[in-house]
């Protein structure tokens, strides 16, 4: 019984991982643009084929096809900033978050004609031997993804609170007008926090396609979470957000392995957990209270 | 006073008007159509009356899946009229309580709690086999004994009403109020508008607005499963159509929800399949980069650009001067 709990605590923590990576993206760019981004989604949805298709095609290594997924989505996302989100950030909130949703919309039905709706597994060797502590055993593939999300957040962490424009970052989205003012070019500012974060989606897009399956849908269902995430931790909050992604992942996890059927809702009990934590503390566990 | 009442029969008349049309000319798969179109222009219109105090919504599928399900589950007990009045009741108690709780919630906060909710709901039907059927889904009672021309009659009378309590709220006794609450609530407050009291109201009526769309929509083909009517795409749907036809009007949502569902037809006619997803995004996309206030927007523009010049401008050009 205790082997199975622990067993089902570390699956969990993995999947913790693998959210904290999608969400580390996600929480660096609302923070500094205040967008909500849907086609995070659909981008960490792009990296996971790339991944996929690196693999199954021309062999490569799934390390590369993280790396390679990485490069190509923050391309993109220039791409998709100078081409209509820039014009958007200057428009209404409602307007915002449409215009996201429509591209999530148009990236994911693109995809779904191009590839099928079906899922794919990507069935690649371990990257990483596997782990066994007295019975316990952790796949090596989780490992790896509990490993890179890390390296991820950190990465998120270490740029915004220690680099030149980390702290233009902060400084932008506390008060673009004060910043530009300052002589921060905000425009730029905002666009390089989307780039990062769309350079970590299709870094985490590969986790994804290391221990899920690689689906077109896939996008929608881990960005809903990643919602729910940096909301729990505090919008922009990096580190809530690594402790939101393990209240969500457990929640959800230990749902699912020990209630009855409770595999196809326990996502259901993470977002009461979520309505709840805001009834209490609006602005989320560990987010400036009174957000502008 | 009169003539304003006159003018808002007059635009419900041509509201009711091209329904009547299609009933007459008895097409089925027009009519099929229309009665989708006007749910939809419905929820965009519950959607919009709660925007006015700038609360911006994902979660409206919820209201929509409880309303729908609510009268339905309620009309075998309590009959048809009593039946749906409760149905909508419970959306506007159900609302009233998701107000309460999303009160402090500012901006991006609100949204996700709200659409957090819509999944919770869906969650909390699909753990309650017992009262409400599970994944499997409910059979309820159908409007108009299935008649789709009648349905199309009947939903029409519903999107007037709709349109109905939209104005009431676009009206000389909310309007100020709404706006000022959404563009500064703070001072708002401190100028005595009850904001609380507001906000929750504007939630409740959103609510039941959204849970008569539901109640239309479920009501149509005698069997609904969960994923019909607790699905993203109806919270995502009246904001698209609200955005797209312009915000804070009667008319917007509805012209929006026309004109989506056109390009969807025709997208569908052209490419078929799920293509015209691809279209819907793309359609967004454009008019939030082409037509940022919507279809009414553009429509300001062209009625300022062909109208003689009119007592504001008059005074403005005589201050100019």
């Amino acid at each position: 019984m205790t082997t199975a709990v622990i067993q089902a605590v570390l699956l969990a923590l993995s999947m913790a991982a693998l959210y904290a990576a999608v969400a580390a993206g996600l929480t660096l760019t609302v923070g500094v643009t205040r967008i909500i981004n849907f086609a995070h989604g659909e981008f960490v949805m792009l990296g996971a084929f790339l991944t996929y298709w690196l693999y199954t095609r021309f062999g490569l290594s799934p390390w590369f096809g993280m790396a390679a997924s990485g490069v190509a989505l923050a391309i993109l996302s220039a791409a998709v900033y100078r081409g209509f989100l820039a014009r958007v950030l200057k428009q209404d909130e409602h307007n915002q978050l449409l215009a996201t949703l429509g591209l999530s919309i148009l990236i994911l039905n693109l995809a779904i004609i191009a590839w099928s709706p079906d899922p794919r597994v990507m069935q690649a060797p371990p990257l990483l031997p596997t782990l066994n502590l007295g019975g316990v055993t952790v796949p090596g593939n989780n490992i790896a993804v509990a490993l890179v999300g890390l390296i991820l957040f950190v990465a998120m962490y270490a740029i915004r609170n220690y680099t030149r424009y980390g702290t233009q970052m902060r400084f932008a989205s506390d008060d673009p007008t004060l910043a530009a003012h300052a002589g921060i070019n905000v425009d730029r500012v905002f666009e390089l926090s989307f780039v990062i974060g769309g350079a970590a989606a299709g870094v985490s897009g590969g986790l994804v396609a290391l221990v899920l399956y690689v689906q077109p849908t896939i996008g929608v269902d881990l960005v809903i979470r990643a919602f729910a995430i940096i909301a729990l931790g505090g919008l922009g909050n990096i580190p809530g957000a690594l402790i939101g992604s393990a209240i969500l992942a457990l929640t959800e996890g230990l749902t699912s392995t020990f209630v009855p059927q409770g595999g196809s809702w326990g996502f259901g009990i993470a977002f009461v957990i979520l309505l709840l934590v805001l009834v209490v503390r609006p602005s989320g566990l560990f987010g400036k209270q009174a957000h502008p | 006073m009169n003539r304003s009442l006159l003018t808002r029969l007059g635009l419900y008349a041509a509201i009711a008007a091209p329904s009547m049309l299609l009933v007459a000319t008895d097409q089925p798969f027009l009519i099929q159509v229309a009665i989708g179109t006007l749910i939809s222009a419905i929820l965009a219109l519950a959607w919009d009356i709660l925007s006015r105090t700038g609360q911006v919504s994902l979660g409206h599928a919820a209201f929509f899946g409880i309303g729908g399900y609510g009268s339905a589950l309620l009309t075998p007990v309590l009959g048809p009229v009593l039946g749906w009045a409760a149905g909508i009741l419970l959306c506007g108690l159900v609302a009233v309580l998701l107000g309460a709780v999303t009160l402090r919630l500012r901006r991006l906060y609100f949204t996700i709690a709200t659409l957090s909710f819509s999944l919770s709901i869906q969650v909390l039907i699909l753990v309650t086999p017992g009262l409400t059927g599970g994944s499997t889904g409910i059979m309820p009672p159908v409007i108009a004994g299935g008649s789709p021309p009648l349905q199309l009659l009947f939903v029409t009378g519903c999107l007037v009403v709709a349109a109905g309590v939209s104005d009431v709220f676009l009206g000389r006794r909310f309007r100020p109020a709404f706006f000022m609450i959404r563009n500064n609530p703070e001072l708002a407050a401190a100028s005595g508008v009850p904001v609380t009291r507001l906000k929750i109201l504007a939630f409740a009526v959103s609510g039941m607005v959204a849970g008569l769309a539901g109640s239309c929509y479920c009501g149509l083909y005698g069997y609904v499963i969960p994923d019909d009517v607790f699905t993203t795409n109806w919270n995502v749907l009246p904001l698209a159509v609200t955005v797209l036809g312009g915000m804070d009007t009667t008319l917007g949502p509805i012209v929006g929800a026309v004109v989506l569902r056109l390009l969807e037809e025709l997208a569908r006619q052209a490419v078929g399949g799920v293509g015209y997803q691809v279209v819907y995004g793309a359609v967004i996309i454009l008019f939030i980069v082409g037509l940022p206030e919507g279809l009414a927007g553009l429509g300001r523009v062209v009625l300022r650009r062909f109208r003689p010049p009119g007592e504001g401008t008059r005074i403005k050009a005589r201050l100019a001067s």
